[in-house]
């Protein structure tokens, strides 16, 4: 789904992070400029400490920026941090849920938090756990999920407040393929409700499935930005030569060799 | 407020699904008041021992029991573990004032404290330890406790907040602990060594034991109860300045 209602959902303008350690200055972010459009799926890939989830975590209001500018769904996230809070949904890296409350609670809590009434709170836990398929589960105590549903009760965490932008880092790493195709269905059904959903993945194939758009940063740095076809399609008129996949268009962009990169971005058989 | 109540219930609901955690906390302390007034009440009878007002040695060592039992909050740990495991990034990206993360955890710890000090009490009083200044001191003997608790519930989130470490955590609460020890908790400050003494009147702790050993021991001694209460206030300020910067700049 690509709507292009006008305003970016997402803009993201020369945006710097710099970590002062021990060691000196690390510069995990150098400069990143981005604009995702409304209703978008746009993918966010790298190699492991290129960048993606501290783009991620600024962009969520989760780390300061050191310079540069970032606004999601219009809302500056430095001048009005709790304005963009309210437009986003967040799901990072492996699922950060309370393990000692039920999946019922959890949606319900999250529900208050974001200014829902006891009712309406309950309500939408209700909604939440019919979408993600967790009815049967909603009265068991979280530490007691597999590895996917877990990762389906944080989806489900993320959308309580209906958010415009939904932010996905790594949503189906370490999830076996099944679960990876019931995350990858319910990506598309939230997406096909207009929300806007930015996503990082070390997983070439789920970016070439789910992404209209994606950008591939490397080393703190946009190295490539398009359309996975038109991404494909540059570098096979580069090259002059014939079959072109993501994986060559990543390896490219990130100057690694095949044997440098195993490790780091892997394909998945869906 | 109303983002701190529900964190506060949370944590609450957290704590009674651990029901052997609350347990060590009010065993642990039972079983030294058991022990050192075993060992001791030979040499401080009650009858000839003019600092026990007429009451059992048991009734002087209520107090640590007390502050014992509300040490041992599990809050830090229960924050470091959301801390590491990334459910306090999705608090923190919820728009509700950062420090009612940190808050919520201590309305919880208040209403833990409230119960297991005012059970700890009620199963010492059948063993001859009585409140002598009444109800109403009883009253302020477990909002004292309470107080502690959760002054010292915070300090240990302050660790978990700057080190993001279970294992720092836990190390951390070692260089408090101490504090609990360095009081008159055996015998009255005046009858302890030069050293001791000094230690105990620079410790803000012994002030707060001594107001609870006046609850226990003497009718309302005001001048003595405002120290503890006069304690847990500044600390407790202290701590939630302290609490509210570092999470305001966590980053």
């Amino acid at each position: 789904m690509n709507q292009d209602l006008g305003a970016p959902a997402v803009l993201a303008e020369a945006l710097v992070k710099h970590y002062d350690g021990r060691e000196g200055t690390v510069e995990a972010v150098r400069g990143v400029d981005l604009q995702i459009r409304t209703g978008e799926i746009f993918g966010f890939l790298g190699p492991n400490g290129a960048g993606k989830s501290t783009t991620v975590r600024m962009l969520t209001t989760l780390l300061t920026i050191t310079s540069g500018r970032a606004e999601v769904a219009g809302v500056d996230v430095i001048d009005d941090p709790d304005g963009a809070r309210r437009r986003i949904g967040v799901a990072l890296q492996e699922a950060g849920l309370d393990p000692r409350q039920t999946g019922r609670e959890l949606l319900n809590l999250h529900g208050r938090l974001f200014g829902l009434g006891a009712t309406e709170a309950k309500e939408r836990a209700e909604e939440l756990l019919a979408l993600v398929e967790l009815e049967d589960a909603a009265d068991r105590v979280i530490k007691g999920y597999s590895g996917g549903m877990q990762r389906r009760l944080d989806l489900a965490a993320a959308l309580v407040h209906e958010p415009e932008v939904l932010f996905l880092d790594e949503p189906t790493t370490g999830l076996d393929p099944a679960s990876r195709l019931t995350i990858w269905g319910e990506l598309r059904r939230i997406n096909g409700n207009g929300t806007t959903i930015f996503l990082t993945t070390q997983y070439l194939e789920e970016a070439d499935q789910l992404c209209d758009r994606l950008a591939i940063i490397d080393d703190g740095l946009i190295v490539r930005q398009g359309t996975p076809s038109q991404l494909k399609a540059d570098l096979r008129e580069r090259r002059g030569d014939g079959e072109v996949t993501l994986d060559d268009v990543f390896l490219d962009a990130t100057g690694r060799t095949r044997e440098r990169a195993a490790g780091e971005v892997q394909e998945v058989a869906a | 407020m109303s983002a701190t109540l529900a964190l506060g219930r949370r944590s609450l609901r957290e704590a009674l699904r651990q029901p052997d955690a609350l347990f060590m906390t009010m065993f642990i302390p039972i079983f030294f008041l058991v022990v050192n007034t075993g060992q001791a009440a030979e040499i401080f009878p009650s009858d000839t021992t003019g600092f026990l007002e007429g009451q059992g040695y048991g009734a002087f060592q209520l107090p640590i029991t007390l502050l014992l039992a509300a040490s041992f909050g599990m809050a830090a740990l229960f924050l470091v573990e959301e801390i590491e495991g990334g459910y306090f990034d999705k608090l923190r990206a919820i728009p509700v004032p950062r420090y009612s993360i940190v808050l919520g955890r201590l309305v919880a710890e208040a209403a833990k404290g409230v119960v297991i000090s005012a059970v700890i009490v009620l199963i010492a009083l059948p063993f001859g330890i009585d409140i002598a200044s009444g109800p109403l001191g009883f009253l302020l003997l477990v909002a004292l406790s309470a107080l502690w608790g959760v002054v010292y519930a915070g300090f240990m989130q302050l660790i978990a907040l700057k080190t993001r470490s279970a294992a720092a955590t836990n190390s951390g609460g070692l260089i408090f602990f101490p504090l609990l020890f360095l009081t008159p908790n055996f015998v009255p400050r005046d009858l302890l060594t030069e050293p001791m003494e000094i230690a105990a009147t620079i410790n803000p702790v012994t002030y707060l034991m001594e107001s609870m050993r006046s609850l226990i021991l003497d009718d309302l001694a005001w001048s003595e109860i405002w120290q503890g209460f006069a304690v847990v206030a500044v600390l407790g300020v202290m701590m939630l300045v302290l609490s509210v910067r570092m999470i305001q700049s966590y980053d």
